[in-house]
């Protein structure tokens, strides 16, 4: 069996990585653009006020004498250099590279262009500074005005830019994975059911599935789906159509040869040799058991079984009709066939359950050695209606208990003789019943298996 | 004892017939339903064997038309089939019992015993069973042809588990029957009665056997 639950998975699994995968990629991008555009509006208006700074320079060069001039008040240079974050530095030169006032090792990056103020990325004094180089003319002499501040105050904004964009950002990224998360569940959840329900069933079960929840868009496909199944389901009736006619075919002979064998058995026909008798008997005896079983296998199919109702039932009744069947065999075997029933209904299809029951009880004696003990129980537990049957018998190896339920599965190193049949037809009619099966230790010293029925009675699934 | 054996398939009825036989009875094999309403008419029989699956007319037809003439005689099906649907047309039919094939002889022998015991117990008030007698008209009964004495309470569990045997009856059931006149009847009181019974029969070939957590049924005394 593949493990549905995996199955499930990989279907949400899938589109959620699909859609989230995309997503976070824009998302990160997005974020990562707006920062961008953002840092470099905020770049773009301190650069302006850099630039200022630079005309307000390059307005007080007075072209006096061979050299130009700066005539810059202390006042005038102190409102310059003043500001809250930042040391703001500045230069004059020639166009040739000459100093003439400021800050004379500050780097110089000639500018293109007449009146035209350029910007550049720099060191000075072992700080990152940004650098405004505007080009004037003063006179005849082209002249270089920079002005550099460090980097403080825009870092301070984009830290601040940073953190006003990415806690919103990311909350809408882990909002929207979330909305993603369980939109796709919810959309899926008519298509999970479809999956579980087609996990669900038991490989026998070939009904076609139901169309009204599904969507539509896998409507196509259910319909091929059932398609496949209705073939399946034809030739599953028409073997076991004829499966059934056969053994219908099978039983009147038998029942001659049956009634032959017991009426040797009255006879002195075997007189010579009594052992030879036993084991016609015996050969006859495992003939009718399979015969019976393989019918009965073929009667509990789903789609053959799914046309009958269920109806309210008693179990403790159940159990006592079935001593009238069990009584003699257990007193030929001097096993000790007992009942604790107590009064308990449950829905379900009578002749089925009491075969259940007959399939369990048959096994008990088959199994359980002369002088044993079974122990047939009902009634209810944890407001659960049960029905058990307990021995004395050697019980089913831990190794064997999920397989005893296989068809022909027959537990190795037995003796007892048995077409492994009973426990596929109790599986079979407990799945139909939605009844869960227990094997467990009696306290008799051998198995106890117990079919333990859903708390409203059994349904049909449909 | 005479039966009515209708059964098409000659091994199923020569092994019918003989296993009758051997029991005591008096077997007459008949193929076809036909045949069969015609011999009725002329001759008496205590009950009747009937397949189901007969060549022309079903056995369920033939067994319609001998309760629309009137004929009460027990009727016992033979069945190939096993579905429900089918014992239940069955018994509606006016059977009184059914058995699935194969089946085994024992088992028919036994049936057949169960059906005429209550039959007769109808017809003349008589129960028998094995060397016990219950006369119901006169409310006397012996065990091997001595007297036995018994209650009214001992008579009337006695009489109920006779006229289901083979069949197991539950306490509850004794207890819902008898407690039609007898409304004090505890399931602890029918188990005092059940033990005088069992010391009373001793003697005899029968017993009432205890099926735990059920109730009693009455057995052949196992040698």
């Amino acid at each position: 069996m593949t493990d549905p639950k995996k199955k499930q998975f990989g279907l949400r699994h899938r589109l959620i990585i699909w859609i989230a995968s995309p997503m976070l990629v824009v998302f990160v991008i997005s974020v990562l653009v707006d920062f961008r555009l953002a840092r470099e509006t905020i770049d773009a208006a301190y650069d302006h006020s850099l630039a200022d700074a630079a005309l307000d320079i390059a307005s007080h060069i007075k072209a006096s004498g061979a050299e130009p001039q700066l005539s810059l008040s202390p006042e005038a240079e102190e409102m310059l250099r003043s500001d809250a974050f930042d040391t703001i530095y500045f230069s004059v030169a020639s166009a040739d590279g000459r100093f003439l006032a400021g800050d004379k090792n500050l780097p110089l990056h000639p500018a293109e262009y007449l009146g035209q103020t350029s910007f550049a990325n720099d060191q000075y004094l072992g700080q990152a500074i940004r650098v405004a180089v505007l080009r004037t003319k003063s006179g005849g002499d082209l002249i270089d005005v920079t002005v550099a501040e460090t980097i403080k105050k825009r870092e301070i904004a984009s830290r601040t830019i940073l953190t006003a964009m990415v806690i919103p950002s990311v909350a809408l990224i882990l909002a929207a994975l979330g909305i993603i998360y369980f939109g796709v569940r919810r959309g899926l959840s008519p298509l999970i059911d479809i999956e579980d329900e087609i996990a669900r069933r038991s490989p026998r079960d070939l009904r076609p599935l139901d169309l009204g929840n599904a969507p539509k868009e896998i409507h196509p496909m259910l319909h091929r789906l059932n398609e496949l199944f209705g073939l399946l389901r034809d030739s599953a009736i028409a073997q076991e159509r004829f499966l059934a006619d056969a053994a219908h075919q099978l039983r009147t002979p038998l029942a001659g040869l049956q009634t032959q064998v017991e009426l040797a058995a009255q006879s002195e026909l075997f007189h010579d040799d009594p052992e030879r008798l036993v084991r016609i008997e015996q050969a006859t005896e495992r003939l009718r058991h399979l015969i019976r079983q393989l019918l009965l296998f073929a009667r509990t199919e789903p789609s053959t079984a799914a046309a009958q109702t269920f109806q309210k039932l008693a179990l403790d009744r159940l159990a006592e009709d079935s001593a009238n069947i069990f009584i003699d065999r257990a007193l030929a075997k001097n096993i000790d066939l007992g009942y604790e029933i107590s009064s308990v209904g449950v829905e379900g299809i009578s002749w089925m359950l009491r075969e259940a029951l007959d399939n369990l009880i048959d096994n008990a004696i088959k199994y359980t050695p002369s002088g044993g003990v079974i122990t047939v129980r009902c009634g209810n537990r944890d407001d659960h209606p049960f029905l058990s049957v307990e021995d004395s018998g050697p019980g089913i190896p831990l190794a064997e208990r999920d397989k005893v339920f296989g068809r022909f599965y027959r537990i190795s190193e037995t003796e007892a003789e048995g077409c492994g049949l009973g426990l596929a037809i109790v599986k079979e009619i407990a799945e139909l019943h939605g009844v869960e099966i227990r094997l467990g230790d009696s306290e008799l010293g051998g198995l106890a298996i117990s079919l333990h029925f859903p708390s409203g009675g059994g349904q049909i699934r449909q | 004892m005479r039966i009515l054996v209708v059964e098409d398939d000659s091994l199923v009825a020569a092994g019918i017939k003989q296993g009758l036989d051997n029991a005591g009875f008096t077997t007459d094999l008949i193929g076809n339903a036909e045949a069969a309403e015609v011999f009725l008419q002329e001759e008496i029989f205590d009950l009747a064997v009937v397949d189901i699956g007969l060549p022309k007319a079903d056995g369920l037809t033939f067994v319609r038309n001998l309760r629309a003439r009137g004929l009460t005689l027990p009727v016992l099906f033979l069945t190939a089939r096993d579905s429900m649907e089918d014992t239940i047309a069955g018994l509606d039919v006016g059977a009184d019992d059914y058995m699935i094939k194969p089946f085994r002889l024992p088992e028919l022998v036994a049936r057949i015993r169960a059906l005429i015991r209550r039959s007769n117990a109808l017809a003349s008030t008589e129960l028998r069973h094995d060397g016990l007698i219950m006369n119901v008209a006169s409310n006397t009964a012996t065990l091997d042809g001595e007297p036995l004495e018994l209650t009214r309470r001992e008579w009337s569990i006695l009489e109920i588990l006779l006229m289901a045997s083979p069949q197991v009856v539950s306490k509850d059931k004794l207890v819902q029957m008898l407690a039609g006149w007898d409304k004090d009847i505890t399931p602890n009181a029918i188990e005092v009665h059940i033990s005088r019974l069992r010391n009373k029969l001793a003697k005899g070939d029968i017993e009432i056997r205890t099926v735990r957590g059920i109730g009693y049924r009455i057995d052949l005394t196992r040698s």
